[in-house]
């Protein structure tokens, strides 16, 4: 009997390959990033962080929608709806700045969370993993600035 | 819902902390046989920590990376052990010999320097103060020969094989430390997840930052002791700042003993020149000043982030409750209590996260009971 429980690696990888986050990583890349991660279940309904909370750590939809809401007086705007492969709270690993907005499962569904600190260490132990998950996560709040900018366009702000 | 973050520890939770920390120290003492093999083993993790992080910067797995660490560092352990073992066996009653060789050493300055104060103050010569103090000293060496030294070496021989543990348990640190933290994460509760594994890695960054400022300090203070003794003239200066500087590990009571033995060496080494022996004792007291003063500040200073009043104030709590053992726990323990208070209070204190608990709890029991009607 293993007390910890060593991983089923194949099983274990699975879901991190369908991150976005990590698909530029290969298979032993993704040990390293797989020995790093947490994984939770939340029920629909249920809050996965608030708006104002100190980001700690960035999630990973693995199953199941999450949404992205945001207070709008006394009603929640909902500024996004995630499904699997689809990453939120990113920028907890750049900075350790409040919460933008609040998540929460719109369905029953399993997410990883990678923390701030492993990331962290990450740099130091494997400079070329964590420069690759970098770029990634540039292009990814890239294309979150460019949906912004079209949005404001929209409506006429820009 | 955008909220205020909630505040430091207050009053309350600080004296929760303080008190914690005191009760650790008195189950410590009572637990002695486990706890030390258990900070020596966390010592020699975070010693072994940084070549293992090298090895995984160069592409091994974390458990070959343990495994060739510990592996090589028990390989050099065994090699000492073979070298040092013959040449231990052949010189063990000259060893003895020059053990008994420094403490005569010693207490003839310290008797020379007693008379030499006599001969200048007369409220000390009336007192016949060198003669009592030799008298006192010379009770308390056959009292501590034939009532205390059979038992202490009896203890010591007790306490080797659970010594023996704190290579295992270093081994296993750096091998499952971090499916140990997933292994505790699993057990909180999604409402307080992320907090709770902040404080999981704020306990780990405060004794990594505690005990490898431990391990620097003591490079330092080692070196230049080894310096200066060697200026002095001393005999086996690296072997003598070396062992200054790991009693040092005990706040006080080691210090005093580590600038006790190098006078008993300086003494014996130079019998006709208490100057030497002056001199060792001035430069002790600097590299106590520069250790205070500018390497603790730099090393073990800046890992606990604590005030020095509360510092110095849990050091003689420590010493009262738990003894030496007490001295040498005190700030670790303190270190780790303060950042798990610290946050405890703050998850206990918000009540959003208790709400959010609450109703993940009632979505659960939803869950379960939704087809029994």
């Amino acid at each position: 009997m293993r007390l910890f429980g060593r991983d089923d690696d194949r099983a274990a990888l699975q879901p991190l390959r369908q991150i976005k986050l990590f698909s530029s990583l290969t298979a032993r890349e993704l040990k390293v990033v797989q020995a790093l991660r947490h994984e939770r279940q939340y029920l629909a309904g249920e809050i996965v962080f608030d708006e104002g909370d100190e980001g700690q750590a960035i999630y990973a939809v693995v199953e199941g929608e999450v949404e992205i809401l945001r207070a709008d007086g006394n009603r929640q705007q909902r500024l996004a709806l995630l499904g699997s492969g689809e990453v939120f709270g990113e920028l907890a690993l750049l900075d350790q700045a409040p919460r933008a907005a609040q998540a929460r499962a719109h369905s029953d569904c399993r997410l990883v969370v990678f923390f701030r600190a492993d990331f962290m260490s990450l740099l130091e132990t494997h400079p070329k993993i964590a420069s690759k998950i970098a770029l990634a996560l540039a292009r990814h709040l890239g294309g979150r600035l460019r949906q912004a900018n079209a949005g404001a366009r929209q409506e006429g702000h820009l | 819902m955008r909220r205020l973050q909630p505040s430091g520890a207050g009053p309350v939770a600080w004296c929760g902390i303080l008190l914690a920390t005191t009760l650790a120290l008195y189950l410590f003492q009572h637990v002695l046989w486990l706890v030390l093999p258990f900070l020596f083993g966390l010592i020699a993790y975070y010693f072994l920590y940084p070549p293992m992080q090298r090895l995984m910067f160069a592409g091994f797995s974390q458990a070959a990376a343990a495994n060739i660490t510990v592996g090589v560092f028990a390989l050099l352990l065994v090699v000492c052990f073979v070298l040092v073992l013959p040449w231990f066996a052949a010189h063990a009653v000259s060893v003895q010999d020059t053990g008994q060789r420094y403490l005569q050493g010693g207490l003839a300055l310290l008797d020379d320097t007693l008379r030499a104060l006599e001969a200048r103050s007369r409220f000390m010569r009336d007192a016949h103060v060198a003669d009592a103090v030799s008298s006192h000293i010379a009770a308390a060496g056959e009292g501590f020969a034939q009532e205390r030294l059979p038992a202490l070496m009896l203890g010591v021989a007790a306490w080797l094989p659970s010594f023996l543990l704190a290579p295992f348990l270093a081994y296993f640190f750096l091998r499952d430390g971090r499916r140990f933290q997933r292994f505790l994460a699993r057990a909180v509760p999604n409402a307080f997840f992320e907090r709770t594994l902040h404080l999981l890695y704020e306990v780990d960054r405060t004794t990594r930052a505690y005990f490898q400022g431990l391990i620097k300090l003591t490079v330092l203070d080692a070196a230049c002791l080894a310096a200066g003794l060697w200026l002095i003239g001393l005999s086996s200066p690296l072997m003598l700042g070396l062992i200054t500087a790991v009693l040092a590990w005990v706040p006080y009571v080691g210090s005093i003993l580590g600038c006790a033995v190098v006078v008993m060496v300086a003494a014996t080494d130079f019998p006709g020149s208490p100057s030497v022996a002056y001199a060792a004792v001035g430069l002790f007291v600097c590299v106590r000043l520069l250790d205070d003063f500018v390497f603790m500040p730099l090393t073990i200073g800046r890992s606990l982030k604590m005030h020095p009043l509360v510092t110095v104030l849990m050091i003689f709590v420590g010493g009262a409750v738990a003894g030496v053992a007490g001295l040498l726990l005190v700030l670790p323990v303190l270190g780790v209590v303060m950042v798990i208070g610290e946050t405890v209070s703050i998850v206990a204190a918000d009540p959003r996260l208790h709400a959010r608990h609450a109703h993940a709890r009632r979505l659960r029991l939803q869950s379960v009971t939704r087809d029994l009607g």
